[in-house]
């Protein structure tokens, strides 16, 4: 064997899996089509958000890399949706995709144990059974061996990417497609298909009249997304806000006609949450306008990035339509937007742990298993990476649960249902997300990626006294009540609480921590974002209660197993539909059994009645 | 995600026997905690909670809201693993009508047991390694066979009114969600302003379902009855008017007090409501053992009716005793004041009371709406279907509940993701009935209903 591992791809998926295997131990190889493009960020300036900002920080406390290079990268800062509860709280950054990018390659070049090598991957090599990866075969004729592969090849396997009339074989624009590989997948007997995505035009900030749009600011303090307590000290640009008008929606619609989605050009599916211009003006007429967020791609870059209006149109209509926004009256467009369609692997034939069932050894992550998202890729791609290097070691697979994680969410959700579209992560998608908080992304999963071997000593006890910390902090809560004389310093109705705890008074949806902080001089010992934590545990404790109540609930069926190669042929009394589903997703449990669609109650008794019989999958 | 209601723990109640009219019914409970669970209802606890594997008590069951007993019962205690299911167990031995089996039920609902479901005891004794393996997949086919029947008796009963009912109430909540989850799901500056919450969706809702809940009582009070006593003094004239409700002399009427000795107890029906009408003694200082007991027996009667008529004799006026019940009972809906024999020279009938006539049948008419009111009283419904499964009205609750959460926590401003979390939990108890709401539903509700996505 060349290497223990091949990663294919130094996109957000790629980056994360050579990482975390080389980290292993493992001697790794990065292949990957241009060295100048690892980690680059092919849309949005920005990482975070509402449910990817806590995949950040899920990523950072089970040992990936991402969260330090937005830390070090940012140029604005802002928590979401401060005002709307805890379970969809979020950081969001804007980055510098230039620094992002060059500090993902030194990361990688510095990694000991870690080659990176420019190529592109044609075709797997694959044992005579066909059942057991042993490398792959590049577009130059290199044939490189080892002991497992993964695959992240992002919107890059037969990429092709359209602009109006104009068609060519691209993965991003002036990046060529990965050819080959897809067909060669498909011959192996993978299920393969299209979908697609678009990102709008970058502008010239210097033909932009600011003036005329609304500014945006970032938030005053810039915190970090890995665990740590420092803040941040980059400097903070602002963004800005302008709006189409029905100027802009009457040159779309004069020439719709020359879309490549109107005109069938496409196929692959592309993400509702993200709606081209057209689409918009197509689907919502009535809306007399739609919001752009005009963001920085760099400190020191003049292109500017138009969030919110993708566009796969001609260029001369692109400058058309934008010249109808107030503020780019005279802009001028510096990249087009486009539209690429791209293949992906049906995820559904994939465990749980990102390991194909066909082939053992290959392990595929990001874009390919039809996500789409930095965030989204990344937690995949270490997860992956994590698996790759615990089946070197011939160690059990690290499997995330939908109760400890959205990176389980995620990954539960890709290889028990699949996709239809390019998924994005939702809080909604995850049932117990009030359990989720991006707070404690460290109390979750730190300890997992320490018992993986990607997590320090030094940051377990951390965490240790971060834990009990917040424990103090939650009997001080307790203890400490309303007095008299406090009234001096606290709104007026706070009168009606004399006398009650600080956790008494929480409970109240009015009350709020920002205003007994400064009573209790003690609590201001703590870093303040324990406090916070603390706080909203407190705030929340009744529906976090009844939350862990479904938990166990859930947890009681996920804990009944069944093993992968169990012979579900031989099983009566289930419908031949169910069985086919089941033969095809081959659960790990009766909880993720359940979850296929189409498979019923009663199919489920009968497995439990099996499994329940056959020793260790009692509901105990 | 479907719900399961294979918990495999859980304490659950289920009648063994057949479901209908029989000498004996046999109701089972199992699960973790069942033994202690069960002690808390019946009337000597300690001789439960101390009690043996394989042995049997005699007792009482008791309602654990009002304390009153339910049905005389004899318990059978097993205890884990040495029972059917390998689970602590009782077996309950009690009479075998229908109405005393459900509210046995009832009662152990109230006390923590669920519901089983189709075959859940089977395959509880199948984990727990009681059965022979060879026989699972006949078990399997039982289980099988069993839900299909429940799926199918579940869907018959779910008459495509009803069916349609709850899913427009459950589609007006989805749109309710949806709203709510977008604006969890996206920033504020990312929606703009068009997003408001339809916050009468809610109030709606809990009106539609409410309304349904009160169908499924009103159902049972025309499937199963309801019992009425005539009470009041000797002499009053509670045999005539008796008598007078049937249209045929059967009870005995004298001017001798205390004619009627023992209760006399006969069906009727009130405007299409079938009433179980009972003739009690008349209530006065007995000396006679005959009549005590049957004194003793008509206060057990009137304690357990959902109306009571107190008759009052118009033409000598109320006795010390009758004040005194009026005075009790005066703002009670279970009573009702009739002063009888207005045919005579009687006092004139007082505000509080209805007035009639048991010889002439004066007011007869204004009695009988009378009762028929007090009887359907605040569970009016304006719904036109009515749902008749006790499952279908406890899962009406369960969302009802949720929902009156949801309320109060928009109203009090709690914060959207935790009203959220109520809100899904109403929506899953109606999904139990309809059909499950899936995550991917409200994402596609935002799609296609509010222009969201950068
Ligand atoms: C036009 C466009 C629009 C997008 N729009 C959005 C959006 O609106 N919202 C959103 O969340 N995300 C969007 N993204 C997606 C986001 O960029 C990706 O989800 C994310 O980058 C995926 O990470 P990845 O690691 O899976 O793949 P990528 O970041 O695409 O990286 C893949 C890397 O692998 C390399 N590679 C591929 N195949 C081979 C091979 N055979 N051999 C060697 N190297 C190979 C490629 O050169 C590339 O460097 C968009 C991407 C594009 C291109
Ligand atoms: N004038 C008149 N007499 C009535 C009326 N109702 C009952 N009586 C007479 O009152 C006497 C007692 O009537 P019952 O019906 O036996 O009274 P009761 O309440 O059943 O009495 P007990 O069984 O003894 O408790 C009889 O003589 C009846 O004929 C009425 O409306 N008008
Ligand atoms: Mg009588």
């Amino acid at each position: 064997m060349d290497f223990d591992a091949i990663v294919i791809g130094g996109g957000h998926a790629g980056i994360e899996a050579c990482l975390s295997v080389s980290r292993l131990g493992f001697k790794t190889l990065l292949i990957t089509q241009s060295l100048d493009a690892i980690g680059r960020l092919s849309c949005n300036p920005a990482v975070g958000g509402l449910s990817k900002g806590n995949i950040v920080r899920e990523v950072d406390a089970l040992g990936g890399e991402m969260a330090r290079l937005i830390d070090a990268s940012m140029i604005q800062f802002r928590i979401l949706n401060r005002r709307k509860g805890p379970a969809v709280q979020a950081p969001r950054a804007q980055a510098d995709k230039f620094l992002y990018s060059s500090l993902a390659k030194r990361t990688l070049e510095h990694e000991p144990g870690l080659s990176i090598f420019q190529d592109t991957v044609t075709d797997l090599l694959v044992s005579a059974s066909g059942r057991e990866i042993q490398g792959v075969v590049t577009e130059r004729g290199n044939t490189i061996t080892s002991s497992v592969v993964v695959l992240t090849t992002g919107t890059f396997m037969e990429g092709k990417i359209f602009i109006g009339e104009y068609q060519a074989s691209s993965g991003r624009l002036g990046e060529p497609a990965a050819v080959g590989l897809g067909t060669n997948l498909r011959k192996r007997g993978f299920r393969v298909g299209r979908m697609k995505t678009g990102t709008p035009a970058r502008v010239a900030r210097s033909s932009i009249d600011f003036s005329k749009m609304e500014i945006q600011e970032g938030d005053e303090e810039m915190l970090p997304f890995s665990f740590s307590e420092k803040k941040i000290n980059r400097p903070s640009v602002p963004c800005y806000i302008t709006f189409t008008n029905s100027g802009t929606h009457g040159v779309i619609n004069t020439n719709m006609f020359r879309s490549p989605l109107y005109g069938g050009d496409i196929v692959g599916k592309g993400p509702r949450y993200c709606p081209s211009l057209e689409d918009k003006v197509v689907r919502f007429p009535d809306r007399d306008r739609h919001q752009i967020f005009v963001e920085p791609e760099g400190l020191e870059s003049e292109e500017m990035y138009l969030n919110g209006i993708s566009t796969s149109l001609p260029e001369d209509v692109q400058i058309d339509f934008l010249r109808t926004i107030p503020g780019l009256e005279n802009v001028v467009i510096m990249r087009p937007g486009y539209a690429v369609e791209y293949d992906y692997m049906d995820p559904t034939q994939l465990y749980p742990w990102l390991e194909t069932k066909n082939i053992s050894g290959l392990f595929v992550a990001g874009q390919t298993n039809g996500t789409s998202g930095y965030e989204e890729a990344a937690c995949q791609g270490l997860v992956a990476g994590i698996n790759a290097g615990l089946k070197l070691q011939k160690k059990e697979p690290l499997v995330l649960s939908r109760t400890d994680s959205y990176t389980g969410v995620l990954i539960d959700d890709l290889v028990t249902l699949g996709t239809e579209e390019p998924y994005r992560m939702f809080t909604s998608r995850a049932e117990y997300r009030l359990n989720l908080r991006h707070d404690s992304a460290d109390i979750r999963l730190l300890p997992i990626g320490y018992r993986a071997g990607l997590q320090s000593r030094e940051n377990m006890d951390r965490l240790n006294e971060k834990i009990k910390g917040i424990e103090e902090i939650r009997e001080l809560l307790d203890k400490r009540r309303v007095k008299e004389k406090d009234l001096e310093n606290l709104p007026e109705d706070y009168k009606i609480h004399v006398g009650k705890s600080f956790s008494r008074i929480l409970k109240n949806p009015d009350a709020s921590l920002e205003d007994l902080i400064p009573l209790e001089p003690e609590l201001s010992r703590y870093p303040s974002r324990w406090v916070t934590h603390a706080g909203l545990d407190v705030k929340y404790e009744g529906y976090i209660k009844r939350q862990n109540q479904q938990v166990s609930r859930f947890k009681r069926m996920e804990k009944m197993k069944i093993p992968p190669d169990f012979n579900y042929d031989s099983v009566e009394g289930i419908s031949s539909e169910s069985r086919e589903k089941l033969k095809a997703i081959r659960p790990l449990s009766l909880g993720q059994a359940s979850r296929i669609s189409g498979v019923r109650n009663s199919d489920i008794a009968v497995l439990m009645v099996l499994i329940g019989r056959k020793g260790g999958g009692r509901g105990d | 995600m479907k719900d399961l209601f294979y918990d495999t723990r859980e304490p659950i109640a289920a009648l063994a026997t057949p479901w209908g009219e029989s000498a004996l019914a046999v109701v089972r409970t199992t699960g973790d905690g069942s033994v202690e669970k069960f002690a808390e209802l019946f009337s000597s606890p300690g001789k439960i909670l101390t009690a043996e594997g394989f042995t049997m008590h005699y007792g009482y069951l008791l309602d654990p809201s009002s304390g009153i007993e339910v049905d005389q019962i004899t318990a059978a205690v097993y205890k884990a693993p040495r029972s059917y299911t390998g689970q602590d167990s009782v077996e309950i031995f009690c009479h075998g009508s229908l109405p005393g089996i459900k509210s046995i039920l009832k009662a152990l609902q109230k006390g923590g047991f669920r519901e089983a479901a189709p075959g859940e005891f089977t395959l509880r004794a199948f984990l727990n390694g009681k059965m022979d393996l060879s026989q699972a997949e006949a078990v399997a086919e039982i289980i099988d066979a069993k839900s299909v029947r429940a799926h199918n008796l579940a869907l018959n009963r779910l008459s495509g009114g009803v069916f349609k009912r709850i899913n427009s109430i459950k589609n007006e909540l989805t749109q309710f969600m949806s709203a709510v989850e977008v604006q969890l799901d996206y920033p504020d500056d990312e929606i703009g302003g068009d997003t408001v919450l339809p916050s009468d969706a809610v109030k709606k809702a809990l009106e539609s379902i409410q309304e349904l809940i009160n169908s499924f009582e009103i159902g049972v009070l025309y499937r199963e009855g309801i019992t009425v006593a005539l009470a009041g003094g000797t002499n009053a004239g509670k045999s005539s008017l008796f008598n007078l409700f049937l249209r045929e002399d059967r009870s005995i009427v004298s001017e001798i007090d205390g004619t009627t000795r023992d209760y006399i107890e006969s069906w009727i029906t009130l405007q299409g409501l079938p009433v179980r009408l009972f003739d009690t003694a008349g209530l006065r200082d007995a000396q006679h053992p005959v009549e005590k007991e049957g004194i003793k027996r008509s206060n057990e009667i009137i304690a357990n009716s959902a109306l009571v008529l107190y008759l009052i004799d118009g033409q000598s006026g109320m006795s010390d005793a009758d004040k005194k019940v009026v005075e009790e009972n005066r703002n009670n809906r279970r009573y009702l004041f009739v002063w009888n024999k207005i045919d005579t020279k009687a006092a004139e009938t007082p505000s509080w009371a209805v007035g009639v006539s048991a010889l002439s049948s004066e007011g007869f008419t204004v009695l009988e709406n009378e009762i028929v009111e007090r009887i359907m009283g605040s569970r009016h419904s304006a719904s036109d279907v009515m749902i008749d499964s006790l499952r279908q009205k406890n899962l009406l609750e369960r969302s009802l509940e949720a929902l009156n959460r949801v309320k109060e926590g928009v109203d009090t401003g709690v914060s959207l993701d935790g009203v959220a979390m109520d809100l899904k939990d109403a929506l899953d108890a109606l999904g139990e009935i309809t059909g499950e709401v899936t995550s991917d539903e409200i994402l596609n509700n935002i799609f296609s209903n509010f222009c969201v996505g950068k």
